[in-house]
């Protein structure tokens, strides 16, 4: 594989994972975000085996893989499903319970702000990557912008995000902004810590799958992860 | 006593130890989830705490002073006088939340062998993020701090306590997640200068000629995600709900320890600013993150309406001194940090074990609601007023002497301007908190409150062990005055940077 | 035959073929939606049909419309034309006076539209009204995805002009999967969808009053003024569905060279119709599974596929 088309074959990848993040904030309230995150994890997974094989290193095809099959099969099908106990109201509990008040109809925000946010956040992830690109030798530093503009916009739908899980899809956005910086300007952290960090993703990500399953639990949510995490008011000063 | 703690440690020795110290708290956790037996699942998390500080203790005096650092794991750990320090923190602290936290009412409840298992791994992971000299391998282990705990946070159940979780950990995955970027931007820098490394020890003694742009972005994204976990302002929202809700003995480590072992990982951070450039990015996020950490402390206590929320903040106040000394430099200021942050974990773990006491006692942990104290359950008043004393900084509390050296340290280096707003802060803080301690503990008893139900849990709280706290509390008061520890400090400050 | 010829004979035949294959297209994207639904369909020649009977008659015109009832129907049907003759579909030859600079098309496709509105206005009926003010809340937000998308595919050519936009593309395939153009092909994709009033902004087959756009503007118009209307926004339909298969297959095209010879001119036809046939199939396909958008989620569509030119912009400058 020559420069060149590791070059052209970075920057298809880099573009594809841009381009899920932004279907990503697109998406109605309906639709599902598997297709996309999937879409973002095998981006990042072939990004990974290109840089792999542009600099001869095989370990990458390993970290490859499991980038394949975490980002772009376990975490997506997490993400849309409700792990350990369905919601089962305590009646104890429920006696307890305050009565919510909810619209009857639950309108979603326009998403216009955070595309055109998004916009500006993408602008603001070229200029700050400039300087770390000047430094990354390879093919690769051009794509590098895209990472931290995932990390943005990835940020901007957690912000954002009113609902478990919203929040947990921007979180794996964010990741992969930063997963992608990693292989971009680095070509992947030490095995060891790719492995421990795949590893707290991992898990970060079924606590607050059950976390958000408890949650609707406690606010007596109809669908799962139907909570309006506006609601969750009561602490603060 | 010190000469025989002073005595350098064997090689093989110490590297056992740390693997002791490692796995000790992981097995405890393994034995209470095959076990399952009752004596198992209430004692396994002091066990731990007792190992960890063992191991560390005895790491500390064998690598202070002079003592080579023990290093295994292919150089991925390495205990130098700062992680053995750090250990001996996690250690004390740990022993004093979970020994004054024994509950037997817990040990024999459904979930009470969940609990003791997860603040087992808790404190492995604390100790894996304490002795890791990579960097990544670091990140992961406070990263894992954030999983062990998010169930404990929620452990109460209910509305709040899961709330409480939920931005936990989003907010601390987040903060955290930055200060990975953090990472890979400086492993970016380092690769681009030849030689691609995290190793804290090898970046600072082998100071790679770095790209200054990119090595200062990666270190300041570094160190503000790990001082998020390390409850600065304007990333310490996570704190206040996170502590207020968790069991008390969780409050007392997350808060003792937690916050102490974060903000190592920041200290490593500022020492590679100051050795690969010229250090003022990091010392300036310090500084200003510090002073507004007492700022908002200093807002909120004073208006506060819930006792454990006093507790979190008064603990954002203290990473706020902590942070300020860091930023100050200097062997005077940073010795009086490394105290600070032992003082603190003790005293605090103390007062929220009490906090917790004073809940199962009142059933409830508005201020407003809790009278009389001392009078009416001394058993639960009086320590608890002791720890809120320690806390305040009110002599012979070891804090005053911290708080005092960091002013004194401050003013010498021409951060005048600075420690007058330290000074003005404290003392709000100061009133706002003693007002309400004292609301609670002294003046007359109240009549007795309504039916007895939780009377189980009260008399649990009644007859709790106050060996712990009394330990912690006079640990915390004379600690300062221990002749072996100057030698010992004098080492950790070196390895900031401080020059002795 | 010299250059210039051969350039205008290539202009005139790619004008007759899209006016030709226009109604066709259109009878495509309702047979292959019939079938979808189960139904047999009216067959391929039904538009054309309809023209012709339309073509034939006198029209009508309600009370009080002015001038712009007989104007507006001409006009839209001269900037469908206009757009045929500019825009590279057989070929990327055009007439050197008049380029198909990305400002002078875009100009084209505004005129079209606002000759639309104000032939909805026109008779002053309730319905055309909202029509009009719908199409052109859409128009203003569409144009400058429109503007900004060909921009971005513009900037590895270096020039504005579509068709060394498509010549570069065909020269370079890299630029094709390049994902500014990728980016930036999707966001005109969404832009002429909106553009030419198909589902998920506009229903084209209803006449259900609280969601119609395009036909509530047409309602009014019949015979040959229908017509004229009529074949003018399938034309727009036509020239814009091609230009984005141009734009993803670019092979095929009759480049410009000095002129291009009938062969290749023949082959230019084969191709484009070939491509906007599956294109339209592709289109049909996705408006079977599609509900149409309520109008104020509209924006929010329009504003992302704007985001999305803007990317590429953004990329096409960074990333290739």
């Amino acid at each position: 594989m020559s420069s060149g088309d590791a070059s052209q074959a970075v920057a298809v990848l880099a573009g594809l994972e841009l381009l899920t993040a932004v279907l990503l904030a697109w998406r109605g309230p309906a639709s599902s975000p598997r297709g996309p995150l999937a879409v973002q994890g095998f981006a990042l997974a072939g990004l990974v085996a290109v840089i792999g094989v542009a600099e001869g290193e095989p370990v990458l095809w390993l970290v490859a893989l499991l980038v394949a099959v975490l980002k772009g099969v376990v975490l997506p099908t997490l993400v849309v499903r409700r792990p350990g106990r369905t919601a089962r109201p305590d009646p104890a509990r429920a006696a307890v319970a305050r009565p919510v008040v909810r619209p009857a109809v639950v309108r979603g925000r326009s998403r216009v702000p955070l595309l055109l946010g998004a916009a500006g956040l993408v602008v603001v992830a070229y200029l700050a990557a400039r300087p770390v690109a000047r430094v990354v030798t390879g093919a690769t530093g051009q794509a590098l912008p895209v990472g931290f503009a995932l990390v943005l916009v990835g940020f901007a739908l957690l912000a954002t995000g009113r609902r478990s899980q919203s929040q947990l899809v921007g979180f794996l956005v964010l990741d992969n902004g930063i997963a992608t910086t990693a292989f971009l300007a680095t070509g992947g952290v030490p095995l060891v810590v790719e492995l421990g960090v795949s590893l707290d993703v991992l898990l970060v990500v079924l606590v607050l799958q059950v976390l958000g399953s408890r949650i609707d639990t406690a606010f007596g949510a109809g669908a799962p992860g139907g909570t309006d995490l506006d609601q969750l008011r009561e602490l603060h000063d | 006593m010190a000469a025989v703690l002073a005595s350098p440690l064997t090689a093989p020795l110490g590297v056992a130890l740390v693997w002791v110290a490692l796995l000790g708290p992981a097995l405890c956790a393994l034995a209470v989830l095959l076990l399952r037996r009752r004596a198992v699942v209430l004692v396994a998390d002091v066990v731990a705490s007792s190992v960890v500080l063992l191991c560390g203790v005895a790491l500390l005096a064998g690598v202070a002073d002079g003592g080579a650092a023990v290093v295994t794991a292919g150089g991925l750990l390495r205990v130098d006088p700062l992680a053995g320090y750090l250990l001996v923190v996690v250690g004390a602290v740990a022993l004093t939340a979970t020994w004054g936290g024994l509950s037997p009412a817990r040990a024999r409840s459904r979930r009470g062998g969940r609990y003791t298992a997860l603040v087992c791994l808790f404190l492995a992971a604390m100790v894996l993020a304490v002795v890791a000299d990579d960097l990544g391998v670091t990140w992961v282990a406070v990263e894992g701090t954030t999983i062990t705990t998010a169930f404990l946070v929620g452990f109460a159940g209910g509305r709040r306590a899961v709330e409480a979780a939920w931005k936990y950990v989003v907010l601390a995955s987040v903060g955290v997640g930055i200060a990975f970027l953090g990472l890979v931007l400086l492993y970016a820098a380092t690769r681009a200068a030849g030689d691609p490394t995290l190793s804290w020890v090898r970046l600072v003694t082998d100071r790679p000629a770095v790209d200054p742009t990119v090595a200062r972005m990666g270190l300041l994204l570094a160190a503000l995600g790990f001082a998020t976990k390390a409850g600065l302002a304007p990333m310490h929202a996570w704190l206040p709900d996170a502590h207020s809700q968790a069991p008390a003995p969780v409050s007392g480590l997350m808060s003792g320890v937690l916050l102490a072992v974060a903000f190592g990982a920041v200290l490593r951070i500022q020492r590679l600013d100051a050795v690969l450039l010229d250090g003022t990015a990091v010392r300036t996020l310090l500084l200003v993150g510090g002073l507004l950490s007492l700022l908002v402390a200093a807002v909120l206590v004073v208006t506060q309406r819930d006792v454990k929320r006093m507790l979190a903040y008064s603990s954002i106040e203290h990473m706020g001194l902590v942070a300020v000394a860091a930023a100050v430099g200097g062997r005077l200021a940073l010795a009086a940090m490394l105290v600070h942050l032992l003082v603190h974990g003790l005293a605090k773990a103390s007062t929220f074990v009490m906090a917790g006491r004073v809940l199962a006692v009142e059933r409830t942990t508005t201020i407003a609601d809790v009278h009389g104290l001392v009078r009416s359950a001394p058993r639960v008043g009086i320590p608890f007023l002791a720890g809120a004393v320690t806390l305040l900084g009110l002599p012979p509390s070891g804090l005053f002497l911290t708080e005092a050296a960091l002013v004194v340290a401050g003013l010498r280096a021409g951060y005048g301007w600075a420690m007058a707003i330290v000074l003005v802060l404290l003392l709000v803080v100061f009133v706002g908190m003693g007002r309400a301690v004292m609301a609670m503990t002294l003046g007359a008893r109240p009549e007795p409150a309504g039916p007895p139900e939780a009377v189980a849990a009260a008399t649990e709280a009644l007859t709790a062990p106050l060996v712990p706290v009394v330990l912690a509390l006079t640990a915390a008061c004379l600690l300062v005055m221990a002749t072996p520890l100057a030698g010992t400090l004098d080492s950790v400050v070196a390895v900031l940077g401080g020059a002795p | 035959m010299s250059g210039e010829v051969r350039v205008v004979v290539a202009v005139v035949l790619q004008t007759v073929v899209v006016v030709v294959a226009a109604p066709f297209l259109v009878g495509v994207l309702r047979q292959v939606r019939a079938r979808w639904e189960g139904r047999v369909g009216q067959g391929l020649l039904q538009p054309w049909r309809d023209l012709v009977k339309l073509a034939r008659k006198e029209p009508l015109q309600a009370n009080g419309s002015t001038v712009v009832a007989w104007v507006a129907p001409v006009v839209v049907l001269g900037s469908g034309l206009l757009l045929a003759a500019l825009v590279p579909t057989v070929t990327t030859a055009g007439p050197a006076r008049l380029p198909a600079d990305l400002f002078v098309v875009v100009s084209v496709l505004l005129v079209g539209t606002v000759a639309l509105g104000l032939l909805g206005l026109d008779a002053g009926s309730a319905f055309g009204g909202m029509g009009s003010s719908r199409h052109l809340t859409i128009a203003a937000l569409v144009e400058p995805t429109v503007l900004l998308a060909v921009y971005a595919l513009s900037v590895p050519v270096g020039s504005t002009a579509l068709g060394p936009i498509v010549e570069g593309r065909l020269a370079d395939p890299g630029r094709v999967v390049a994902p500014a153009g990728v980016l930036a092909v999707v966001a005109l994709a969404i832009a002429v969808v909106a553009e030419t009033a198909r589902i998920p902004v506009d229903n084209p087959s209803t006449h259900l009053e609280l969601t119609m756009v395009h036909e509530a503007m047409v309602l009014e118009s019949s015979g040959r003024d229908l017509a004229a209307v009529e074949l003018g926004s399938w034309l727009r339909l036509s020239v814009l569905l091609a230009l984005v298969a141009n734009l993803v297959v670019p092979w095929g095209v009759a480049t410009a060279g000095d002129g291009p010879g009938l062969p290749a001119l023949a082959v230019g036809v084969v191709a484009v119709v070939v491509k906007t046939a599956v294109s339209g199939v592709l289109l049909a396909t996705a408006e079977v599974f599609m509900a149409k958008l309520r109008l104020f989620r509209v924006p929010e569509l329009l504003t992302g596929s704007f985001v999305l030119a803007f990317l590429a912009v953004t990329g096409s400058y960074v990333i290739g």
